[in-house]
C-alpha cells in the first residue's frame, strides 16, 4: 500500500493523477505555504498542489542567479525547477506574504516565468480578532480573483463538498499519526513522509481512498518498529524520506514531527459554524492553525510542539533548519529553552533543502541517540 | 546583572565622539552650518536616551521603520535598535564583541548582523534597558523575530506591530487597529497618555520634513551633484532618528540652504565629477567614511537612492494625526519596494530615477544578512541593463567588517570606474 | 612620435605580449611568467620585438593588464583585464556578447556589448574550483600529464560522481576515486573532474546572464574535451578564436592603438 504513494513522489512533477486531470480539461495550480486555502480552490475544480523544490541536494546555478546565495535552498530550488520548465504544466500559482524567501519566490515567479494566474494572499502573523477579519477578506478577495479569471461561480455547495474532503484527508492523517503513538508503531516517520508528500500531489479524493486503504492494512498489521529513542523532527520544510530515514537506521524512531510539510499540515479541521460564513471558517482554520515560526508571538508554536512531545512520549528532538531559513533560525534558541525544560533534549542540525541525511549528520544523530540512552538509564 | 555603570558605556561613548567632531568642526572655518546640526541633533538623541531614568521618562526600544512619531508624542524615549547597532560599529569598532555575544545566545550566523549584533549588545548591557520593546514586520523577518529574544534578555514587555503585506482597504483598516493598539499598550505599560495634539503637532512637522527631503533630492539631481554617500548615511539617520521633530527640520532647512547655495555655484560635492552613481539598498555603515574617501578620489559621486530618499508623492494632514502616520509608510521609499510585491511599477520607478539622475551605473549593496533585498537584485540589473545602465555587486555585511575587506571592495569599485570610463 | 601599439598581459603561469601594425597582429609570444612581472613583462617584450623584426623599444605606446599589469614600468598605462578581455574579444568576433576567461588562477565571465565595451563581469573571488591550476592539481593527483588528461575526456566514458563544490574537497573524492578497489576508471574521473569544474563557470554564466554568441578564452580553453562539456552545460555553442590565449594581450594593444589615434588628434 505504501509502494503507491512512494510512486506519486518519484514521479512528481509528472504525476500521472496531475497530467490525467489537466488532459481532461482541468486546472493545476500550485501553492506554497501552509497558510494557502486549498479549499477555495478546489472547490472551482482546480487541483492544487504543493509546490516543492528537488528531492535531492543539488547544483542550483539557476536559483542562485535569480534568489542569490543567501535565500534558503528551499525557494532556490523551487525557482530552479519553475525557471526550467518543470511547472510548465501549472495554470497558476498561489503564494502568501509568508517568509521572505516566500514572497521574492513568488515576485521572481511572476516576473520570470509568467504563470498565467498569479495571486498572493497577505496573511497577517497574529491571530487576533482583527487578524481574523483581514484574512477572512484577504480570502474572499482570493475567491473573487479565482472567478474572474476562471470565468466561474464557487458555490457554497462546491465549497461544503471541498471542505468535508479535506476534513476527511485531515482526520484520516490523524488516525495515521495515533498509531504513531504506540510504544512499537506500525508505521516509520519515513514512511509518514511518503504518505505526506503524496498527499499535496495528487487529488485529495483519491488520496484519501488509498490512504483509508493504508490504515486498514495498518490494522492488521504485525510489522511494527521500534527504536533505542523515540524523536521528534521540528523545523521548515522538509520533503525528503531519506533524511527521517537516515535517523531511524541509527535506531532513533521519528514518532512525530512539526514541519510545514506535516503537522502544521494536516492538523486541526475546518469547523463549521451556524454563526459564520464558509468562506470564514476556512481563513479562520487557516490562520488559528498550528502556528509557522513566522507568528507572533512564538509561544503558541512552542506550547503545540510541548503538547506534541507529550502525547508522543517523545524523548528527544531533532531540528532540522536550512540554511538561511530566518524565522526558524530566530525561534531556536527559545524553543530549545522550552523543551530543555520539559526534560526534552534537542540536536540542532543546519541542513540543505533535499538533504538525505549521510556523513556528517548520521554521526551527530549517532551521538545524540547514545545520549539520550544514557540519560534514560 | 551588569551594573547600570556598563550598560550606558556604549552610548556615553557615542556622545563622547559626537561631541569631539562637533568641536573638531566648530573650530574649522569652512565646517558647513548642517554638520554641526547634525551632530548636535546625535548628541541630543543619545543624551535623551542616556538619561532618561534620571528624568524619570520610560525608553521604548524600537526597530526600523517604526512609528517613533507616536512615542514622541507620548513623552517617551525612542532607541532605535538598528541605528544605535551602526552608530556603535561606525564610531566604536565594537563589532567582534557584540556579534560573538550574539552568537552565544544562539542565534545562527546566517541571521542579519545587525540583529545578532543588536541582541549581543543587550546581552551585555551595552545598550540601556529598555522599558519596552517595540517591533514589526517591516522590513523583513529578521525584523519580525527579532523582538522576542530581545523582550527575554531585557525582561520586559514587548508589542509587535503586524504590517499587511499590500494596500487594499481592509489592510489600511487592520493598520489603524494595530496602531491603536499599539497606543493602548504604551499607556498601559508605561503610564504615558497619548497626547493627540502633539502628534498632529509632529504630523505637521513629518509633512513638512518629507517635503524638505523631496527638495533636497531634487538638488541632487543637479550636475555636479553637491550630495555624496556621506550625506546619504546623515539624511537616513535624520530620519530614522528624529522624524517630525524640531531639530530635524532645522537640520534640513540648514542642508537644503547650503545645498542651494553649492549647486547655484556650480560646485559639487567631488571635484571633477567623473561618475555619477547610482546606490541601491545600504552600503556598510562602518565604510562611509572610506567610500567618501574613495568617492572624492575617482571622482565618484552616490547621486540617488531610490529605495532610501526617494519620497512617493503624498501630503500628511495633521487633522488626521493617526492616519498619516499609518499613511507615512506607504511614501517610505523602501516599505513600498521592498515590502510587497515587486513589480514592474518599482523597476521602472528605479530606472525612470537613474535617467533623471544623469547616472552613470549602479552599485548593489548585497548585504549576506539580507535576503530579500539580494533576491531582488536579479530584477534591479535587468531592469536596469534596459536602459543601458550597468549595475555592480558588491557582496558586504553592514555590520560585520568580516565579510568583505576595504581592499577587495576598492578592487570591485575601482575596476567598475573603469567599466564606466571606457564606455 | 609612438607608432606601434603593444599589449602584455602578465598571468601567474604565463605572459603573453600582442603586437598591433596599423588594424593587424603584428607578432604575438607567449613565454612562462617569472616571480617578478617586471621581468616577466621584460622577457615578453623583448622576444616579441625579435619576432616582429623590431629593434628598439622606443616606438612603442605599451598597455600592459593582468594579475601583474600593475607592477611594470614598462608600460604607458594599466588597464584591467576585464577590459581588455571586452576589447580583444570583440576585435576577433564582434557577435559575441558574453564571453568566459578560462585562465590559471580564476576564472572570469564577461558580458560585451555592441561596441565592444564591458557591460557586467563576475568571477569567483574566494574559489580555486574552475581553474586551471585547480585542473594541474587534479592531474597530478591522477599522476597523469594536463595532455594526456585531454586526451582521455575526448574517449567514451561514463561521469565520476565528484559531488563537491569546494576544490579542497574535490580534491579528497578525486584521491578516494584514484585508490578505490578496483580504481574508477581514468576517464571516468576526468569527466568528473571536468564536469565540476564547468559547473563552477556555469553558475557564474547564469549569474550574470547567458547570451549568445558565446565565446570561451584563456589557456583552459583551448581544451576541447572542457568546451565540449561547457557547451552541453550551457546549451548553445562555444566559439574559442585560434589565439585565445592572446585575447586579453590583444584588447590592451588595440586600446594602445586608441591611445595613439587619440594624441594624434584622429
Amino acid at each position: 500500500m505504501l509502494k503507491r504513494f512512494r510512486v506519486v513522489n518519484e514521479a512528481f512533477p509528472e504525476t500521472p493523477e496531475i497530467l490525467e486531470h489537466k488532459r481532461e480539461g482541468n486546472k493545476v495550480f500550485g501553492w506554497l505555504c501552509t497558510y494557502i486555502p486549498e479549499e477555495v480552490m478546489h472547490a472551482a475544480g482546480i487541483l492544487p498542489i504543493r509546490i516543492t523544490g528537488y528531492s535531492k541536494e543539488t547544483e542550483l546555478e539557476d536559483g542562485n542567479a535569480y534568489l542569490y546565495i543567501n535565500n534558503c535552498s528551499f525557494s532556490r530550488s523551487c525557482f530552479q525547477m519553475g525557471i526550467r520548465g518543470e511547472y510548465s504544466f501549472l495554470d497558476g500559482v498561489v503564494g502568501g506574504s509568508t517568509c521572505d524567501g516566500a514572497r521574492r519566490l513568488f515576485d521572481l515567479w511572476r516576473y520570470y516565468i509568467k504563470t498565467p494566474f498569479h495571486h498572493v494572499l497577505t496573511v497577517p502573523r497574529k491571530q487576533t480578532q482583527k487578524a481574523h477579519e483581514l484574512y477572512y477578506d484577504q480570502v474572499r478577495q482570493f475567491k473573487q480573483h479565482l472567478e474572474e479569471f476562471l470565468g466561474v461561480q464557487i458555490t457554497d455547495e462546491s465549497l461544503r463538498h471541498s471542505i468535508e474532503i479535506y476534513n476527511e484527508s485531515r482526520a484520516l492523517l490523524g488516525r495515521l499519526y495515533e498509531l504513531r503513538k504506540r510504544p512499537e508503531p506500525p508505521i516509520t516517520g519515513a514512511e509518514t513522509m511518503e504518505v505526506l508528500n503524496a498527499s499535496f500531489r495528487m487529488p485529495k479524493e483519491l488520496f484519501n481512498q488509498w490512504l483509508r486503504e493504508l490504515l486498514d492494512e495498518l490494522a492488521e498489521t504485525r510489522n511494527t518498529h521500534k527504536g533505542r529513542a523515540r524523536l521528534m523532527v521540528v523545523g521548515s520544510v522538509m520533503n525528503n524520506p531519506e533524511f527521517i530515514q537516515s535517523i531511524e537506521e541509527q535506531g532513533g524512531l521519528v514518532v512525530t514531527d512539526e514541519l510545514c510539510t506535516s503537522t502544521r499540515y494536516w492538523s486541526d479541521p475546518v469547523v463549521l459554524d451556524e454563526g459564520m460564513t464558509l468562506l470564514e471558517a476556512i481563513s479562520k482554520r487557516y490562520l488559528n492553525g498550528f502556528p509557522c515560526a513566522r507568528m507572533v508571538p512564538s509561544e503558541e508554536r512552542f506550547n503545540r510542539i510541548l503538547g506534541l512531545a507529550r502525547d508522543f512520549k517523545v524523548d528527544g528532538a531533532i531540528s532540522e533548519i536550512i540554511r538561511y531559513c530566518v524565522p526558524y533560525a530566530h525561534d531556536l534558541p527559545l524553543l530549545k529553552d522550552r523543551l530543555k525544560a520539559a526534560g526534552i533534549p534537542t540536536l540542532a542540525l543546519d541542513v540543505e533543502y533535499g538533504t538525505s541525511g549521510s556523513g556528517q549528520i548520521q554521526t551527530r544523530v549517532q551521538a545524540f541517540l547514545e545520549m539520550l540512552e544514557a540519560k534514560g538509564k | 546583572m551588569i551594573g547600570s555603570e556598563k550598560r550606558s558605556n556604549k552610548i556615553s561613548a557615542i556622545i563622547r565622539a559626537c561631541r569631539l567632531i562637533m568641536r573638531m568642526n566648530q573650530s574649522r572655518p569652512e565646517a558647513r552650518k548642517s554638520e554641526l546640526l547634525y551632530y548636535k541633533m546625535l548628541d541630543g538623541y543619545y543624551s535623551r536616551l542616556l538619561n532618561a531614568r534620571e528624568n524619570g521618562k520610560p525608553i521604548a526600544a524600537h526597530t526600523v521603520f517604526f512609528p517613533s512619531e507616536i512615542l514622541y508624542a507620548m513623552d517617551i524615549i525612542p532607541m532605535h535598535t538598528e541605528t544605535t547597532t551602526w552608530m556603535m560599529s561606525l564610531f566604536l569598532s565594537n563589532q567582534a564583541e557584540i556579534l560573538s555575544a550574539g552568537a552565544e545566545l544562539g542565534l545562527a550566523s546566517e541571521i542579519c548582523s545587525a540583529h545578532r549584533g543588536l541582541a549581543g549588545a543587550f546581552s551585555l548591557g551595552a545598550l540601556p534597558r529598555p522599558d519596552v520593546m517595540l517591533w514589526s514586520n517591516l522590513i523583513c523577518d529578521n525584523t519580525a523575530k527579532s523582538g522576542e529574544l530581545i523582550t527575554e534578555i531585557n525582561d520586559c514587555p514587548g508589542f509587535y506591530l503586524d504590517h499587511p503585506f499590500q494596500h487594499s482597504r481592509a489592510e489600511e483598516r487592520y493598520l489603524i487597529g494595530e496602531l491603536e493598539s499599539l497606543i493602548r499598550f504604551l499607556e498601559e505599560k508605561t503610564g504615558r497618555k497619548m497626547d493627540w495634539d502633539r502628534l498632529s503637532e509632529i504630523v505637521a512637522r513629518m509633512d513638512q520634513q518629507i517635503e524638505l527631503c523631496r527638495e533636497i533630492s531634487e538638488l541632487r539631481k543637479a550636475v555636479p551633484s553637491p550630495v555624496n554617500i556621506r550625506g546619504y548615511l546623515q539624511l537616513l539617520t535624520v530620519d530614522y532618528l528624529c522624524p517630525g521633530q524640531p531639530e530635524a527640520i532645522e537640520y534640513l532647512e540648514a542642508l537644503r540652504q547650503e545645498l542651494a547655495g553649492i549647486v547655484h555655484e556650480g560646485k559639487g560635492a567631488v571635484s571633477p565629477e567623473r561618475f555619477r552613481l547610482m546606490s541601491l539598498f545600504v552600503p556598510p555603515i562602518y565604510l562611509i567614511p572610506f567610500l567618501d574617501s574613495l568617492e572624492q578620489e575617482y571622482g565618484a559621486v552616490t547621486v540617488a537612492e531610490p529605495l532610501f530618499t526617494r519620497w512617493a508623492a503624498g501630503r500628511l494632514d495633521p487633522a488626521k494625526p493617526l492616519e498619516s502616520v499609518a499613511m507615512k509608510f506607504s511614501l517610505i521609499p523602501e516599505r513600498c519596494s521592498m515590502y510587497g510585491p515587486l513589480d514592474e511599477r518599482t523597476l521602472k520607478d528605479v530606472a525612470q530615477c537613474a535617467r533623471e539622475y544623469k547616472v552613470d551605473g549602479a552599485v548593489y549593496w548585497a548585504f549576506i544578512g539580507c535576503r530579500h533585498t539580494c533576491a531582488a537584485m536579479r530584477m534591479f540589473k535587468d531592469a536596469l541593463n534596459e536602459i543601458d545602465v550597468p549595475m555592480l555587486t558588491v557582496d558586504c555585511d553592514i555590520v560585520d567588517p568580516t565579510v568583505n575587506s576595504k581592499e577587495e571592495i576598492r578592487g570591485k569599485l575601482v575596476q567598475f570606474f573603469e567599466l564606466l570610463e571606457d564606455r | 612620435m609612438y607608432m606601434k601599439a603593444l599589449g602584455i598581459d602578465i598571468g601567474s603561469l604565463t605572459t603573453k605580449a600582442v603586437i598591433l601594425d596599423g588594424d593587424s597582429i603584428l607578432a604575438a609570444n607567449i613565454v612562462t611568467s617569472s616571480d617578478e612581472a617586471e621581468l616577466s613583462a621584460r622577457a615578453a617584450l623583448a622576444e616579441l620585438l625579435n619576432k616582429a623584426g623590431l629593434s628598439s623599444s622606443n616606438d612603442l605606446y605599451i598597455v600592459s593588464t593582468g594579475a601583474g599589469g600593475k607592477s611594470v614600468s614598462l608600460s604607458q598605462q594599466q588597464k584591467s583585464v576585464t577590459t581588455c578581455l571586452a576589447r580583444g574579444v570583440h576585435y576577433l568576433a564582434p557577435s559575441v556578447r558574453m564571453a568566459i576567461d578560462m585562465g590559471a588562477e580564476s576564472s572570469t565571465v564577461i558580458k560585451v556589448n555592441e561596441r565592444g565595451r564591458l557591460n557586467d563581469w563576475a568571477n569567483h573571488d574566494k574559489c580555486a574550483a574552475g581553474t586551471g591550476i585547480f585542473l594541474q592539481q587534479m592531474a597530478k593527483l591522477m599522476q597523469v600529464s594536463l595532455e594526456e588528461m585531454a586526451e582521455l575526456s575526448l574517449q567514451d566514458k561514463s561521469k565520476a560522481d565528484i559531488s563537491s563544490t569546494c576544490a579542497v574537497f574535490a580534491e579528497s573524492e578525486v584521491i578516494s576515486h584514484v585508490h578505490r578497489e578496483p580504481p574508477t576508471p581514468k576517464a571516468d574521473i576526468v569527466a568528473g573532474i571536468y564536469f565540476s569544474v564547468v559547473s563552477r563557470i556555469v553558475s557564474l554564466c547564469k549569474r550574470v546572464g547567458i547570451e549568445k554568441d558565446v565565446a570561451a578564452v584563456g589557456g583552459v580553453a583551448l581544451n576541447r574535451g572542457l568546451v565540449t562539456i561547457l557547451e552541453k552545460e550551457l546549451g548553445c555553442g562555444v566559439l574559442v578564436p585560434p589565439n585565445a590565449q592572446f585575447v586579453a594581450a590583444l584588447g590592451a594593444a588595440i586600446i594602445a592603438k586608441e591611445n595613439i589615434e587619440k594624441s594624434l588628434g584622429r
